[in-house]
């Protein structure tokens, strides 16, 4: 399991890659923007997708869309990691096919959980 | 009125006075409107300096309520956001500093007491130990060891909680930038200014569109506004709500 996790603040990435590896997922690989994460969700490999919303250059929605507009990465398990609290945002990013949306600051046990929930829906599909 | 206008008004004039005297009615219809096409020209002169006149007003009117707004609600808005970034720092600092006070203890109670084990152990090991002390050893170690796992399990939590702490300096850079952009905004209204009062203004219109998703990081005063979620339950429950 290769889990890409974007964020443009490099403390979060950290944190995300720490607390993945409590949760046994060892194999990560960062990105900054949905513009640096593109080309490596592109390269084939990625199973999991953690990102952001608020970045510069690509934004994590479009990320979000761009992924489920691409034939072979549409069906990518994505989880959202954001600060963007607002209902419209949470219900957008609902509509373009996001699996899971953690606000942050969250806590181990949230993310723990959301990604326990993305992975059974998967396996009961 | 310009003194050239006003000579060739007075020829026109005088033309006109020599005309009527002449009866030369050819020369009057002439004379009478060039007189006119002169006053019309003056007129046409006159309203493009108000209508300029009036179109920089506005622009400079335009440049004002935004300054008035960057004064009455950017600034405040400002100050309120530097302030979450001095609080949220603040209890991130208290809470890593309180696991690093729970956390030093327990590593100082573990090498305590592996120390006196230690010492014992080695006088075990040169046969300076009699049958009591040794069963008080034996006792010792057999309490040590699950401590040992007992303690390194909660200074694992505590380093981990540590580091979730860390995570504010996501959620204070995205605000430190916001504020970076204002005082650019601020900086370029105050050039701008500068310029309409040297009577060098661009011309230069932004309509604003409002995006409703358009990022805009962590939430201040989120309580008090109804289109913004509180915490993960708000969160879950809106995505229940949609079927999730």
């Amino acid at each position: 399991m290769k889990i890409l996790i974007v964020d443009d603040f490099s403390t979060m990435r950290r944190i995300i890659k720490n607390l993945l590896r409590e949760l046994g997922f060892n194999n990560t690989v960062e990105a900054d923007d949905g513009l640096t994460a593109l080309p490596i969700l592109q390269a084939g490999g990625i199973d999991f997708l953690v990102t952001d919303w608020n970045m510069p250059g690509m934004q994590g929605i479009d990320l979000l869309k761009a992924v489920r507009a691409d034939a072979k990465l549409a069906s990518l398990p994505v989880l959202m990691v954001t600060a963007e609290t607002k209902r419209e945002q949470i219900m957008v990013a609902a509509q373009a096919g996001v699996n899971g949306y953690v606000v942050k600051p969250f806590t181990a046990g949230t993310l723990k959980d959301k990604i326990d929930k993305i992975f059974e829906r998967l396996d009961a599909k | 009125m310009e003194s050239s206008t006003k000579t060739a008004q007075l020829k026109a004039a005088h033309a006109l006075v020599s005309a009527l005297e002449a009866d030369n009615e050819e020369l009057i219809q002439q004379q009478i409107s060039l007189l006119s096409q002169a006053q019309e020209s003056e007129l046409f002169h006159e309203v493009g300096k108000l209508t300029r006149e009036l179109h920089e007003s506005l622009n400079s009117f335009n440049l004002d309520s935004r300054l008035v707004d960057l004064t009455e609600n950017a600034m405040p808005n400002t100050r309120e956001r530097l302030n979450y970034v001095i609080t949220t720092t603040e209890d991130a600092a208290h809470k890593t500093l309180g696991y690093i006070d729970e956390t030093l203890p327990l590593a100082s109670s573990l090498k305590e007491t592996a120390e006196k084990i230690d010492e014992s152990w080695h006088r075990f090991r040169m046969r300076e130990m009699n049958a009591t002390e040794f069963r008080e050893l034996s006792k010792d170690i057999e309490a040590y060891l699950p401590l040992v796992k007992q303690h390194s399990d909660q200074i694992h939590i505590n380093l981990t909680d540590m580091m979730m702490a860390q995570g504010f300096q996501d959620l204070t850079g995205q605000v430190i930038r916001q504020v970076i952009t204002l005082v650019e905004e601020v900086e370029n209204n105050l050039v701008r200014l500068v310029k309409v009062s040297g009577k060098h203004l661009e011309h230069k219109k932004e309509d604003k569109i409002v995006d409703p998703i358009k990022a805009e990081g962590p939430q201040i005063n989120a309580e008090n506004n109804p289109n913004v979620v509180n915490n993960q339950d708000e969160v879950d429950d809106l995505l229940s709500s949609l079927g999730f």
